[in-house]
């Protein structure tokens, strides 16, 4: 590919991404108006329900997001860095050392700052740095820690032993709730509650229905939208302002969808991406289209959507919230065991009518890592789906080798240009 | 090591505890697990993909860290055995979590039941309640002798190891006979060893610890899992078996892997005290993440109460070991 003096061949992103920022900045002025007010603020790691935060009169703040905004601003090398003087190793979570690091320099929260919350919450769900991580924060905040314990399912896991582990993850949901109540007086306002559950479902279909129109040909929505749009589905599952977000998202991609239209104007191969993306640079992605390249498909963004399980209706999750809960914790995309994670791909493939797969392996997220070799080793000789293995960091950049990336996505290319 | 071996030996099975191999190199293993995680776990992958002695016909594996967890489906996927079992031993350690982990043990008995066709009995647990209950009294009593300089941790260690792969009862046995002979031996007090507490990573290599011997230290106690917490407590040999176990796993000293694993600390400190500790050896195999987040805390801790730390990490082949003699050497001086 000789492609980098041609014409820029991508479309813009859609126009209703470009109201996220009033998004974000609706979160940060409610954490502040939170503070003015004094109301119990919380914070919490993702994959842990955010909606009883929202539904007890809590005001949820995510580190990780927080994380992921220094990165798009450059900032969390240093963060980081400074996190290591502390003695934290160059080898552990960079979302976690840039949080350490944004905490130690008061850093204001648009920088990726965070505030002393009244409690935290956090989860081994998708991993065990969201544990200690809370654990080192809270010993030196001074402030409660509630641990949702999530079992962890393999790929011999039987019904018999799901049962019980979702009665496990109930019984902590309510003690969570007793929690919240003892440090904040709040109870649990039940319509607010299913209001708070009906948002949340709301916004994780219209999620995926964006990406059930990313499966037509040419794709309509590029990383350039999910990767930022993701922002809501963590920090605000439960409000009503980010659904109208993704509704005018959805019908501005369906309008694509009518007319042809697509991301990238010449769409040669479709890729999908495993993993979190490299948040200190997005504009990495943009260089896939120099090879007629885009990401139609990224199973963390996807993840997020939450309601990923056919088990789990919209009935289930107003009317049983907390079994729903549970079940979700339980079971989705980022933390599938190998075998569901091979025959969740595989369908995946053939859905999104993928050419290619892009593996992250994230050199300070093992949970995620972990596998992914399996994981390649399965597409590519069970399935014949050529995959790729990038080695880098979601928010350390100095892990990042962009001639090496690049030169493997060259040869990648001609693989995928040969099968065509 | 929350792996309740009473289950397996009730069954009428053997209790064999997997170690690694520092002479042999992960080089399978790698092409399933990124060289970047821990190399302890990628090292026991590798002679699971090698092939274990024939006569292991199982595996039992316990939550543990994020590599642990992640890496079963890996042996499940690659290693040919006949019977495999991932134990959801819970994170935390309230009473929720340990109604779970009995829930999570009736289930290992029910799938050993089913696959082996035989029947564990609360009596048959209890039987072996009792043997594991005289193995670790007779441990503990042993490593006091660390405490009168008459025997070294190395020597332990290795018992524990042998106590950890062979049949019990002979455990118990050599164990008893290495209890009468250290009992007749002589003091080294006289040698200028500097007496240290040592914690961290699994440390199951034997070599590694005579190294740290050999630096001019006495390993006086330790806070290590091949070390005081396979024995430090007994079970309770009259109630419930299940709960006895859960009982017992919940209130030996804790791992980094569970929380709060900063309670760790308090036992620490607590040996310091009892046992003359004049430095504390913290060791991680290289990308222990759990060791690695508690470090800086611990680290503070040490600071505050003057107590000489060190802090290492390591690879896991003997060459790598050679090149901490001088922070070793460094941390003597120091002391």
């Amino acid at each position: 590919m000789t492609t980098q003096e041609e014409e820029p061949k991508r479309r813009k992103v859609l126009d209703a991404t470009m109201g996220l920022k009033n998004i974000m900045g609706r979160h940060y002025l409610a954490v502040e108006q939170a503070y003015r007010d004094g109301k119990p603020t919380a914070w919490a790691t993702s994959g842990t329900p955010v909606e009883l935060l929202y539904s007890m009169d809590v005001q949820p703040m995510l580190p990780e997001n927080s994380a992921t905004i220094s990165a798009a601003q450059h900032l969390s090398k240093d963060f980081i860095e400074t996190a290591e003087e502390q003695g934290f190793s160059y080898d552990l979570c960079s979302y976690f050392k840039t949080n350490i690091g944004a905490v130690a320099e008061k850093a204001e929260m648009l920088k990726g700052g965070t505030r002393k919350p009244t409690f935290m919450l956090s989860s081994d769900v998708i991993c065990d740095t969201h544990v200690d991580w809370f654990q080192t924060q809270a010993e030196r905040m001074n402030v409660p820690h509630f641990i949702i314990d999530v079992p962890h399912i393999v790929s011999n896991t039987n019904q018999r032993q799901y049962n019980y582990y979702k009665e496990y993850v109930s019984k902590q949901l309510w003690e969570f709730m007793e929690f919240i109540e003892e440090i904040t007086g709040h109870e649990i306002d039940m319509e607010k509650a299913r209001k708070v559950a009906e948002n949340s479902y709301e916004l994780g279909m219209l999620w995926q229905d964006i990406f059930e129109l990313r499966k037509n040909v040419p794709c309509p929505v590029s990383t350039r939208d999910t990767f930022g749009g993701l922002f809501p589905l963590f920090t605000m599952t439960g409000l009503k302002a980010p659904i109208r977000l993704y509704k005018r998202m959805y019908r501005e991609a369906k309008e694509r969808v009518d007319n042809g239209i697509g991301a990238l104007r010449e769409e040669k191969y479709r890729l999908a991406f495993e993993g979190i993306p490299f948040w200190y640079n997005l504009k990495f992605f943009s260089k896939l289209e120099k090879w007629g390249a885009i990401i139609v498909y990224e199973t963390y963004t996807y993840a997020f959507s939450k309601y990923v399980n056919p088990d789990i209706t919209k009935d289930i999750v107003l009317n049983h919230p907390i079994e729903a809960m549970s079940e979700l914790m339980l079971k989705f995309w980022y933390i599938y065991d190998l075998k569901t994670r091979v025959k969740k791909y595989k369908e995946m493939v053939e859905e999104w009518n993928v050419d290619g797969v892009l593996l992250h392996n994230n050199m300070s997220c093992r949970p995620n890592s972990c596998g992914l070799y399996d994981l390649k080793r399965h597409l590519q000789e069970d399935h014949d789906i050529p995959c790729l293995i990038i080695d880098c960091d979601m928010n350390d950049p100095r892990k990042m080798n962009e001639t090496q990336i690049e030169n493997k996505l060259s040869s990648f290319f001609e693989i995928l240009k040969q099968r065509k | 090591m929350d792996t309740p071996e009473e289950i397996i030996l009730a069954a009428n099975l053997e209790a064999y505890r997997l170690f690694g191999d520092p002479s042999i190199a992960p080089t399978t293993a790698d092409e399933h697990v990124p060289a970047s995680h821990c190399v302890w776990t990628r090292n026991i992958l590798e002679q699971g993909l090698r092939g274990l002695p024939k006569d292991i016909i199982g595996l039992v594996s316990t939550h543990g860290c994020d590599c642990t967890n992640r890496q079963f489906d890996i042996w499940l996927d690659t290693v040919d055995l006949d019977f495999m079992y991932f134990l959801n031993s819970p994170l935390k350690r309230d009473q929720t979590a340990k109604d779970f982990f009995i829930q999570d043990m009736k289930e290992l008995i029910r799938q050993l039941e089913d696959h082996f066709n035989i029947k564990i009995s609360d009596q048959n647990l209890r039987e072996q309640i009792a043997l594991m209950n005289k193995i670790r009294k007779k441990l503990k009593e042993l490593s006091e002798y660390r405490n009168k300089m008459m025997l070294k941790f190395s020597e332990l260690h290795g018992l524990i190891k042998s106590t950890l792969t062979t049949d019990k009862t002979h455990a118990l046995q050599i164990v008893n006979e290495k209890l009468e002979e250290v009992k007749t031996r002589e003091s080294f007090s006289n040698e200028s060893l500097k007496r240290v507490l040592l914690t961290g990573s699994v440390i199951d290599d034997n070599s590694f610890v005579k190294n740290v011997e050999n630096a001019g230290f006495h390993i006086v106690i330790d806070d290590m899992c091949i070390g005081t917490h396979y024995f430090w407590h007994t079970m309770d040999e009259s109630g419930d078996p299940l709960e006895a176990i859960a009982n017992y796993h919940f209130e030996k000293p804790i791992y980094s892997t569970k929380v709060p694993s900063h309670k760790r600390y308090k036992f620490i400190e607590n040996l310091i005290d009892n046992y003359q500790v004049e430095g504390v050896i913290n060791i991680a195999q290289k990308f222990c993440e759990s060791i690695l987040y508690d470090h800086p805390f611990l680290s503070d801790k040490f600071r505050q109460n003057n107590m000489p730390y060190l802090f290492v990490e390591k690879g896991y082949n003997r060459e790598a070991y050679k090149q901490l003699s001088t922070r070793f050497d460094a941390f003597a001086e120091i002391i």
